[in-house]
C-alpha cells in the first residue's frame, strides 16, 4: 500500500508520456499551445516516471536495511549538515542577486523588448521583497 | 581548537579515555560522523542541544568540555 503511490505517479508517467509522442507522431500541422503541449507532456511524464521509480527503488533498498534509513535520517537532521545546507542557499542567492541584477541591466543596454524586462525586473524585485519580507517575520517571531 | 574562536572543546579527550569511537558517539548523539570529527578538530560549534546531548551522553557538565575562553 506504502508503494501505491510510487507506482500511480510511475503509471501515470508513462501515459503522459505516451500521450505526448502520440501527438509529437500524429498532429501534422499543430497550431497555438498544441506545437509546445506534446513536448511538455513528454517531459512532465519522464520526470514523474523517474520520480516514482526512483521512489520505489529507494523504498525497496531501504526496507531490507533498517541501519541505512537509520542514517540517512541522522544525515538528513544533522544540524551541521544543516548549517552547511542553508550557508550555501545564502551565497547562492548573494551571488544571484548580482548575478540577475547585472543580467537585468545588460539587457536594458542591449535594448531588449519590454516584455522581457518587465516581467524579470517584477520576479527580481518579488524575490528581494521576499526576502526582506521574511527577515522581518523571522525577527518578530524569534 | 576553532580558528578565530574562543570557544574550546575536551570531546576528543573525553572520547578517547572512554574508549568510544566516533561513529558510536555519532549515533548515540543522533549527528553525523563527519560533525563529531568538526566538533573535536574546532572546526564547528555545536547548538546548545547538541552540546546538551554530548554532555550526557558522557554524564558531565557543558563547561567540563566546552570551554568558553574571554578573550
Amino acid at each position: 500500500m506504502k508503494n501505491c503511490k510510487s507506482i500511480v505517479i510511475s503509471i501515470l508517467g508513462v501515459l503522459l508520456c505516451g500521450i505526448g509522442f502520440y501527438f509529437v507522431k500524429s498532429l501534422t500541422d499543430p497550431q497555438g499551445i498544441m506545437k509546445t503541449l506534446p513536448y511538455i507532456l513528454v517531459g512532465i511524464g519522464c520526470g514523474m516516471f523517474g520520480h516514482g521509480v526512483g521512489d520505489l527503488i529507494n523504498k525497496k533498498v531501504t526496507a531490507k536495511n533498517p541501519e541505512l534509513v537509520k542514517q540517512i535520517e541522522i544525515d538528513q537532521n544533522d544540524e551541521r549538515n544543516i548549517m552547511i545546507t542553508n550557508m550555501a542557499k545564502a551565497k547562492g542567492f548573494d551571488i544571484m542577486t548580482y548575478v540577475f541584477a547585472a543580467l537585468l541591466l545588460a539587457y536594458g543596454l542591449m535594448g531588449a523588448s519590454m516584455e522581457v524586462i518587465i516581467p524579470f525586473v517584477i520576479a527580481y524585485l518579488f524575490v528581494q521583497f521576499y526576502a526582506v519580507y521574511i527577515r522581518l517575520r523571522k525577527d518578530r517571531e524569534n | 581548537m576553532r580558528r578565530g574562536n574562543n570557544l574550546r572543546n575536551r570531546l576528543e579527550t573525553i572520547r578517547k579515555e572512554r574508549g568510544i569511537k566516533q561513529e558510536e558517539l555519532a549515533a548515540a548523539v543522533e549527528v553525523s560522523r563527519q560533525t563529531i570529527g568538526s566538533l573535536e578538530n574546532g572546526r564547528y560549534n555545536p547548538s546548545i542541544i547538541l552540546a546538551f546531548k554530548i554532555a550526557r551522553y558522557f554524564g558531565m557538565s557543558i563547561e567540563e568540555i566546552f570551554i568558553y575562553e574571554e578573550e
